[in-house]
């Protein structure tokens, strides 16, 4: 048997097992939207780090942090500190959010906004933009997978077609599954993924350099930029980082698939146990961190975006078909189960706020959940299509995610703590960020002075505008049922 | 909370994102070496190490008032 069959069978096997257990342990579930949709808020401590361990750490991570630790050596780091700073953050904010969808029925992040702020014009725009930013962040996910296709098919096959049947059989699941099914199938990808990683970032350099130390010293002598932040033309300064690790912090629980797991919580207190000890999580970055770093010197001279692929070319190298299968199994699944939970987040709040609340379509439960599942075949569909066209530009695409999630964030925090906010202040403050970075992304005008984060300007002007048009114009009538804000 | 229980928790919250962000341009440095790991990163692991300290300890702070 050629070696590509053996790690392509692996693969198919794994993904398939994964789906069919997933299946098989929702099988009892009667689906109606909060079942489908935050899983009956039942979630405990462990399934609930299983959810978000599965979306926070997705094949990009997998592939992207080494590909990152190749071709800008520190920069990279950055990873490392906004998702600890970024738990820190949610321990204190997510527990309210949580308590307050409990109270009021909340299913998706246009409801929170809808209801926070008394607007359902509100809702229905915060609907639609989690929507349009999720579809670059889902093809993110195809890149993904079609790198380890392209490497467990020995180069020899057109993965295209294999990302393509790959993430339409995990959109038919979702269809059916909804979260309950992510987080069932983020059990087996979890146990996969930590099993590989520490293979690539411990094997790895032990079998190649001996020791850590060894292989630091070795990058140091061939490159001596890497393992600290030297500004030069075309790396990263330290305002860079800093600016970077603030902006990508706060945004890291504002997309729609966070507010879903978010809700899912059985109480505030499980998700402070996870915001304690999430960052313990964070090892697994390190370790593909130091398979970069191998792979740097093991196959050198790599081009950014190729390097992406850098540490699984290496185990396509010098190790055996089974091991190159399983690699690329758990990656995959890295890329497909954070995808089906993005897909089922994006399509709960189209369905939902825009549909829903919007133009007064599919509000009974019976036909929100089928408009639901419609929904997130569509969004796959859409997502696979952008995919195919402009597979070229995702990391912009990726940068324009975080820039334009992020600019949720103030009408997030304002909600808990400031009742005299109005919608408008809110929605101003958003458009007022979303033009800051569509003038900046489309001025080509990154790198920005001194190298300062795009979105991290664009947040710091929404901001301003949500206090001015506060003070200025504030809320009249601030009812008090159903605030629910805890005495922190 | 007393407030010195409520400014220790906020000290508490405050150690690690200011380690990993107005501390980086004080850690960015190859040596002295930690481990055989560049100094950086290794400043930037304390941070992962602290954060489940600090906040395990808010999380104690708050339940002997609230919960």
């Amino acid at each position: 048997m050629s070696p590509a069959i053996v790690a392509l069978s692996i693969v198919g096997l794994v993904v398939g097992g994964t789906i069919a257990f997933a299946l098989y342990s929702v099988r009892r579930i009667p689906m109606d939207p909060h079942q489908y949709i935050v899983a009956g808020r039942s979630f405990g401590a462990f399934f609930l780090w299983l959810l978000l361990a599965g979306e926070v750490y997705t094949a990009f991570t997998f592939l992207g942090a080494a590909g990152w630790a190749y071709s800008y050596g520190a920069a990279a780091f950055y990873i490392l500190a906004y998702g600890t700073i970024g738990y820190i953050i949610g321990y204190f904010l997510l527990p309210g959010i949580s308590d307050i969808g409990h109270a009021r029925g909340l299913l998706t992040s246009g409801d929170y906004f809808a209801d926070r702020f008394g607007s359902r014009a509100l809702g229905v725009m915060v609907g639609a933009l989690q929507f349009f930013f999720l579809i670059p962040y889902v093809t993110l996910q195809l890149t993904g997978l079609q790198i380890l296709l392209t490497i467990a098919g020995y180069n020899a096959y057109d993965a295209r077609v294999g990302v393509a049947i790959g993430f339409l059989l995990m959109a038919l699941f979702v269809f059916s599954a909804g979260l309950r099914g992510t987080a069932w199938a983020s059990v087996v990808k979890d146990g996969l993924v930590l099993a590989a990683v520490i293979f690539a970032g411990v094997a790895i350099p032990l079998k190649f350099f001996g020791s850590y130390g060894a292989m630091f010293d070795q990058v140091q002598r061939a490159h001596p930029t890497w393992l600290s932040l030297v500004a030069t033309p075309t790396n990263h300064s330290v305002i860079w980082f800093v600016t970077t690790v603030a902006l990508t912090a706060i945004g890291f629980f504002a997309g729609p698939q966070n507010m879903a797991a978010i809700l899912s919580a059985r109480d505030g207190n499980v998700l402070r146990k996870n915001a304690i000890w999430m960052p313990v999580y964070q090892v697994v970055l390190l370790l593909v961190f130091f398979a970069g770093f191998a792979a740097l010197l093991i196959v050198p001279g790599m081009k950014p975006g190729a390097a992406d692929q850098s540490f699984v070319l290496v185990v396509q190298r010098y190790y055996p078909a089974w091991v190159v299968g399983f690699i690329a199994a758990a990656g995959s699944l890295a890329a497909l189960v954070p995808a089906s939970g993005l897909l089922l987040g994006g399509a709960s709040n189209l369905v939902k706020n825009v549909l829903g609340d919007g133009l007064g379509v599919a509000t009974g439960d019976r036909a929100r959940t089928l408009a639901t599942r419609v929904a997130v075949l569509s969004l796959a569909v859409l997502a696979l299509g952008l995919w195919l066209v402009y597979s070229k530009t995702l990391v912009d695409l990726l940068l324009f995610y975080y820039n334009g999630i992020t600019q949720l964030m103030p009408g997030l925090i304002f909600g808990l703590v400031w009742r005299r906010v109005p919608a408008r202040a809110i929605g101003a403050g958003i458009a007022g960020g979303l033009l800051t970075v569509l003038t900046i992304f489309y001025e080509h005008a990154d790198p920005t002075p001194w190298g300062i984060n795009i979105g991290l300007l664009a947040l710091a002007i929404n901001a301003i505008i949500v206090v001015t048009v506060t003070l200025v114009w504030p809320r009249r009538a601030v009812e008090a049922p159903g605030d629910t804000r805890r005495q922190a | 909370m007393s407030r010195s229980a409520r400014v220790l928790r906020v000290v508490l919250a405050c150690v690690v994102p200011a380690m990993l962000t107005i501390g980086i341009p004080f850690a960015n440095r190859v040596e002295p070496r930690i481990f055989g790991l560049p100094f950086l990163l290794a400043w930037i692991i304390l941070g992962m190490i602290l954060a489940p300290v600090s906040l395990s300890l808010i999380y104690r702070l708050e339940g002997r008032s609230s919960r």
